[in-house]
């Protein structure tokens, strides 16, 4: 009469012990990438990057997807130590100094010398990845009073518009910078004004992507590359890049790797991997985003016709590092007013 | 019996059952040391000072206070109403409240998205916008869900009223409306407070409600505000001054409810009821048909929304998906393990606490054991989760590790005190009859447990059950120790819902409520044998 109850106590026990050999029969032979969603995606450069990256090393690389990219870095100073992962992908310069300060983070051997950033690249705990300016997106079809300029976004109370929270997500946080940059100590004020017509704030950037691809809002946040998909894979010209007189924030995504990484050695080829044509070529139509070596005439013609910053805002890296907190601090406190 | 003797008989018998509370007790405590000793003053300040935290205790606190004054504004009359009228599909409108009770919190939000989101039904149908996310969409999920747990408190109430007063109001020919006045109201105001409270801290906890419909940091309660400081900002500080926070105004909100809560006699039934026909008028049957069908209004149009994507063929592509079964069977690898275990620990209470039924020097140790158990109301669990985090983080254990352990253990704890509200009564009352019978026959350990299983089998099997739908349906813990590897059905709906990819996040839905149904069944049958089957 017990059995029933005692077999049932069983399976649970057995299925309990069988999860943990689950966890335990890891590949050797397997690099493990953290990166955010849409990176890994289907349609993104991921699969592409793999395949190329799988046929130099012999290896498998195995993607662990995150819903947002600053999610990366929390999620490895969640784990700590004994975090699985070996590289992270799709931080930014912005995070660099809060990333570097977690000790997590270990030196590159990587050749930066061919990078072609503003003003080269030195950082030997970062290898950058792709480069590009935020901008926000909107439907030419749908929008005709289209803003000129980030005051503009701001202040026309007519617009719905999508942006990515800052404490989650690169863009989200690069538009923080730029509003920092653009209205210095008003900012509050500006986010204030901003929140009024907000439709929503996401997550990640392929969240409100998604959104305003069917329609919720009139200008969503995301690349002044961000077009050029549009052209090239769907042949479709009617989203643009609202242009910017004040100037654009630029972004540089970076990757790093762990200094507890289980598999230094593949850690280490994929970061030199990254400067190389396997990487970088699926950067520009995978992620739609600026390559950060020279690739020659491969890049595809639509980029040529994008709207180009006609000066570069930039806030110097300390002064993020040491300010960021605040300022996030500062937009929570003006959006929930 | 001496203290002495009964010390020596039963401790013996009894020490695993004292290790396991014990164990239960240290973890407990523990965690909530972790926290505590992250605080020190600056964090305070620095917490204390900001005005948004100011502000999200104020959301939370009025969010809450609406959404159990909404519920119980619509529960009054909707309550009047059904013990009013028999009509039919009565019975099946009572079970309907029963079912909100236990759907997945996740489930019910994806059938309130589907009808009221930006493309759902209503706005498809009549071009009507309907601001879901935000204080609307929060009380809108709330309401649904409490409203039906309020109708069953005030039925409960409601049927205390004797049968006599019905029969004198009908001799005097009240109305409807004085009916209600002079013999409903003031029964049902008794047990008002105590539902006010329970609704109010049910939903001052809420976590998958606010983070799947807040929509943004403007509407975001402390609970959502303490797994962002964890998974947004890695801000310990800030999340363990939070999780005080939240542990401070539950434990009031917790000593007021026990204080208010209305007791009620333990075997009752509806059927016994029976009704005195009143005056009946048209504005009353207005009255009632009015609430029954607003009630039904809230409640029917999202479960009806779960079902449909039965009929889709994507429902086919989903369950042909891997991550589907990946999801389905993390989620089986969770709910089995946590409802056993908290079984288990729901056992041991039960072997002390009636051992120290009625005995002198230890008669006092029961409801104390009760109120233990029931630590997860004033302790939410994203909040033991997080002092969990803490702690082992603190020895120097990579918490994420032991994940999959962290999220069984919570969901187990989770569930504790809803298995003991079932489980007790049945023991106490074999206790209280054959207590002298099995003693002076010398029946004892498993061969007592042997008279004793056919006794209480349904009672552990309702239990297991309801532990069962408990940790199939969490969406807190697996939210915050979720990973690629360990992805519940109900964490991989969020993160649908969160993309809004709504007709396959609907797909999900049904395989989790046929997973929650097999389940539920099986384990009614498995364990309460044929009879209850």
């Amino acid at each position: 009469m017990r059995k029933p109850f005692i077999t049932s106590l069983a399976l649970a026990t057995l299925a309990g012990l069988s999860f943990s050999s689950v966890l335990q029969a890891e590949e050797n032979k397997t690099l493990n990438v953290y990166t955010y969603d849409s990176f890994a995606s289907d349609w993104g450069p991921g699969p592409k990057i793999k395949a190329n990256f799988e046929k130099e090393c012999g290896c498998t690389l195995n993607y662990v997807t995150l819903d947002s990219s600053v999610g990366i870095l929390s999620r490895v100073q969640l784990e700590g130590g004994s975090s699985k992962a070996d590289v992270l992908l799709g931080l930014d310069l912005n995070l660099m100094k809060t990333a570097k300060d977690s000790g997590l983070i270990a030196e590159h051997q990587v050749d930066t010398s061919q990078v072609t950033t503003p003003g080269g690249w030195t950082d030997n705990s970062f290898v950058p990845f792709d480069q590009g300016y935020f901008a926000f997106i909107y439907n030419t079809e749908t929008l005709k009073d289209v803003p000129k300029s980030l005051k503009e976004v701001v202040e026309n109370q007519d617009l719905s518009i999508i942006y990515q929270d800052p404490r989650t997500s690169t863009p989200g946080l690069g538009l923080m910078l730029w509003m920092k940059s653009v209205y210095g100590d008003d900012a509050d004020q500006a986010w204030q004004t901003l929140a009024s017509h907000t439709k929503t704030v996401t997550k990640g950037w392929y969240d409100g992507y998604s959104m305003f691809l069917k329609g919720e809002a009139d200008l969503v946040l995301s690349y002044t590359t961000s077009p050029a998909y549009h052209m090239v894979v769907e042949n479709e010209s009617k989203y643009q890049a609202v242009p910017a007189s004040e100037g654009f924030y630029p972004q540089i995504e970076v990757a790093a790797q762990l200094k507890s990484a289980p598999n230094p050695v593949l850690a280490n080829q994929f970061m030199a991997f990254i400067l190389t044509q396997g990487f970088q070529s699926e950067v520009a139509t995978g992620n739609w985003m600026f390559p950060v070596i020279e690739l020659g005439d491969s890049l595809p013609k639509a980029f040529s016709g994008l709207e180009q910053p006609a000066k570069v805002l930039t806030l110097p890296a300390d002064q993020v590092a040491v300010n960021r907190k605040q300022w996030i601090n500062e937009w929570l406190d003006s959006v929930t007013q | 019996m001496r203290v002495g003797a009964l010390g020596s008989v039963f401790m013996m018998n009894m020490l695993p059952a004292i290790l396991v509370i014990l164990f239960f007790t240290l973890i407990g405590v523990a965690s909530f040391a972790a926290l505590l000793l992250f605080q020190d003053l600056s964090n305070w300040q620095q917490v204390l000072s900001s005005r948004y935290i100011w502000r999200l205790l104020n959301f939370s606190l009025w969010q809450a206070f609406l959404s159990s004054l909404i519920s119980l504004l619509i529960a009054i009359p909707v309550t009047s109403a059904l013990m009013h009228r028999r009509f039919w599909g009565r019975d099946t409108l009572l079970q309907l409240f029963s079912i909100s009770l236990v759907v997945p919190t996740i489930v019910a939000i994806l059938g309130i998205v589907v009808v009221y989101g930006q493309s759902g039904w209503i706005t498809r149908a009549t071009g009507v916008e309907i601001p879901l996310y935000g204080l609307f969409g929060i009380l809108l999920a709330h309401v649904f869900f409490n409203m039906p747990l309020a109708v069953r408190i005030l039925i409960q109430a409601h049927s205390l009223i004797p049968v006599g007063q019905w029969r004198l109001s009908y001799q005097l020919g009240f109305s409807r409306w004085n009916l209600f006045c002079w013999v409903e109201w003031p029964y049902l105001r008794k047990a008002l407070p105590g539902a006010f409270l329970l609704i109010f801290m049910l939903c001052f906890s809420s976590f998958a409600v606010v983070l799947s419909l807040g929509g943004g940091p403007k509407s975001s309660t402390l609970e959502v505000a303490i797994y962002q400081a964890l998974k947004f900002e890695f801000d310990i500080a800030k999340a363990s001054v939070l999780s005080l926070l939240q542990v401070f105004v539950c434990s009031l909100v917790a000593v007021l409810v026990y204080r208010f809560a209305y007791h009620y006699q333990q075997d009752f039934s509806l059927k016994r009821l029976q009704n005195y026909p009143v005056k009946d008028s048209i504005q009353a049957k207005c009255f009632d048909i009015g609430f029954l069908v607003f009630a039904l209004l809230i409640l029917l149009p999202p479960f009806i929304a779960i079902l449909t994507p039965v009929f889709s063929p994507l429902f086919i592509a989903t369950l042909e998906q891997e991550a589907t079964w990946s999801a389905f069977w993390v989620t089986i690898k969770i709910a089995v393990p946590s409802a056993a275990m908290s079984l288990g620990l729901a056992m041991a209470f039960v072997v002390v606490s009636r051992a120290c039924m009625d005995r002198r020097g230890f008669a006092w140790l029961p409801s104390k054991l009760e109120y233990l158990g029931g630590i997860i109301l004033i302790l939410p669990s994203l909040v033991m989760a997080t002092g969990l985090f803490l702690l082992l983080r603190n020895l120097g254990i990579a918490a994420f590790d032991l994940a999959y352990w962290v999220v069984v253990w919570v969901n187990a704890i989770m569930a504790l005190p809803f298995v003991l509200r079932v489980v007790l009564p049945t023991f106490y009352q074999q206790e209280k009859r054959y207590r002298t019978l099995y003693q002076s026959l010398g029946i004892h350990g498993l061969a007592r447990f042997r008279l004793e299983w056919p006794m209480v089998r349904q009672s552990v099997a309702q239990a297991t059950a309801y532990a069962l739908l408990l940790s199939l349906g969490d969406m807190s813990v697996i939210a915050l120790f979720g990973s690629q590897g360990l992805t519940s059905l109900p964490l991989y709906l969020f993160q649908l819902i969160g993309s809004y990819r709504i007709e396959q996040g609907a797909c999900i839905a049904v395989l989790l409520v046929i997973v929650c149904f097999a389940l539920f069944s099986a384990c009614n049958r498995v364990i309460g044998g044929k009879s209850n089957a």
